[in-house]
């Protein structure tokens, strides 16, 4: 058999696959065919307020998550593959299987490759795996950067990527690059819409608007230590029956620094998000102006093979508004640990203590009101392979 | 008394059996593969997924045991990592789309195997005997 018809027959059982991939994830002969899948299932209690949309207060299991992934080589420099997704978070996301990402990587050498399709976004340093469970010691990552039920229009871009690595000799490191342009969506079960809703802006499509950005990332020579910087620039419009919603390209800037090393592993980052917005609700123009400047401090210890531990700090205050009141801040304690059982299996516990309620809070799910501080335990079961 | 010492010495031996197995990585390569050294800071791109190609260009398909004692010095010698950031490293480049996972294997046996007969393939073993038909690759710091 010829390649060209070998080539043909493994792309065709790839799209074939896709097609008919629903839920069963069972390892398969697909001779070149990857696959790879997770599943999480996590539980929230909170000592007060419901957080996320879900019953928090009561104790909420409410919180599913799960991926499949397939790709194939087709060359030594063509890679494509699909990821379809579904996650249920309180009232966010649903049973609908999304495509997470769907693209084709053609990778010149090294220096230079070029991705496209449908796109996770590199910004900071987490924001393309905020949804791999898996990779993480953490249940939340700190909400002010990586705000869990915002993440539809932050995850992913339909668009192309260009990114490389630069060698800069032995005593200089690597520095490495992205480049990105496409089109974000809000997803119609995104926080952002039952928020707007609340607003009394019932959006019955999704919205979305352009983004282009970049990351800068070096690592350095001494082993572990990469710092970089991303920046994200983003449009959002979208008409509801009765209103809209229009947000000039806004500048979001992002600055890192990681190091890794054996058991050890510290991380920081400090991130600006700010917006103009401006809401038209039948005749009534209200202006809505928010300016997000959040950063974070981590930091975890691997005990043993199965076991790693670690804490967090989260601040975000919102600067165009009162930062004193709570509804403009929130700072988040957070000690973490992580059980592997097996490669493929997991359990994580966490506790958070939340002071200020700017983040994760809807009325709808807090009719009785907020109080400003909140202690919350999360736990979680994972598998992957 | 004596039992004891005897029982001492036997896990004395064992430890140092061990250690010795621990030590006796043996990095190996398709016979295609043009070099016949390779730096650790290469061997750490090419194995944790920032590099695709070797020094002189030719590309490079990395491999390697799905776990055991080997696997994990490996690691920790030449790439730095332990075996659950490796894992959680390429988990991170599977699940956001940007790589594929190197091949893992269950036995050195098929690790030899299929390096011997795919073009650019780089892995690791406790040791290679002179029938198999892969090269064996010297290591720089």
């Amino acid at each position: 058999m010829s390649r060209r018809l070998q080539l043909c027959l493994r792309r065709m059982r790839l799209v074939l696959l896709v097609c008919t991939c629903t839920g069963s994830i069972y390892a398969q002969d697909l001779s070149g065919i990857v696959v790879h899948g997770f599943v999480s299932q996590g539980f929230l209690f909170s000592s007060s307020n419901n957080y996320l949309s879900m019953k928090s207060s009561d104790g909420s299991p409410q919180w599913t998550d799960g991926a499949v992934n397939l790709s194939d080589s087709l060359t030594d420099n063509l890679r494509i593959g699909i990821q379809l997704h579904m996650y249920q978070l309180g009232e966010f996301g649903g049973s609908n299987v999304m495509v997470d990402w769907a693209s084709g990587d053609y990778r010149v050498n090294d220096h230079f490759g070029i991705r496209a399709g449908k796109v996770k976004t590199i910004w900071g340093l987490f924001n393309d795996s905020q949804d791999v469970d898996a990779v993480f010691l953490w249940i939340l990552l700190p909400q002010g950067s990586y705000s869990i039920d915002h993440k539809s229009f932050y995850l992913s871009h339909i668009g192309g990527d260009v990114y490389g690595d630069l060698y800069l000799g032995r005593r200089a490191g690597k520095l490495g690059y992205a480049g990105y342009a496409g089109q974000a969506t809000v997803d119609l079960n995104d926080g952002y819409i039952k928020a707007f809703a609340e607003s009394g802006l019932v959006f019955t499509s999704s919205l979305g608007g352009k983004t282009y950005g970049g990351d800068l990332q070096w690592e350095t020579p001494l082993s572990g230590l990469s710092m970089g910087s991303s920046a994200n620039m983003q449009a959002l419009d979208g008409t509801a029956p009765t209103g809209s919603i229009h947000i000039p390209f806004a500048f979001a800037p992002s600055t890192y620094a990681r190091f890794s090393r054996g058991r050890v592993y510290i991380a920081a980052e400090y991130d600006r998000i700010p917006f103009h917005a401006t809401l038209t609700i039948g005749s009534a123009v209200f202006p809505l102006v928010v300016d997000g400047r959040s950063w974070f401090l981590m930091g975890s210890y691997r005990l043993g093979h199965n076991i790693q531990v670690g804490s967090y700090y989260s601040h975000y205050i919102n600067k165009s508004g009162v930062t004193t009141l709570p509804a403009n801040y929130s700072k988040d304690w957070v000690v973490s640990g992580r059980y592997d059982f097996n490669p493929y299996f997991y359990a994580k516990l966490e506790g958070h203590f939340l002071r200020g309620t700017a983040l994760g809070y809807y009325t709808s799910t807090n009719l009785n009101g907020l109080t400003p501080n909140t202690n919350m335990l999360a736990a979680k079961i994972g598998f992957s392979f | 008394m004596s039992k004891i010492c005897c029982l001492v010495l036997l896990l004395g031996s064992l430890a140092s059996w061990s250690e010795a197995t621990a030590q006796d990585v043996v990095l190996v390569a398709n016979r295609g593969v043009q070099i016949s050294e390779i730096t650790d800071a290469d061997l750490r791109a090419i194995f944790m997924g920032t590099r695709t190609r070797f020094t002189d260009g030719s590309h490079a398909v990395p491999v390697t045991l799905k776990g055991g004692p080997v696997h994990e010095v490996f690691l920790r010698n030449h790439l730095g990592e332990g075996p659950e950031e490796f894992r959680a490293q390429w988990r991170k480049v599977v699940f956001t789309g940007q790589g594929a996972m190197p091949r893992a294997f269950d036995s050195e046996a098929a690790l030899i195997e299929y390096v011997s007969a795919t073009r650019g393939a780089v892995g690791y073993v406790s040791r290679i005997s002179s029938q198999d038909m892969v090269k064996s690759l010297a290591t720089v710091k």
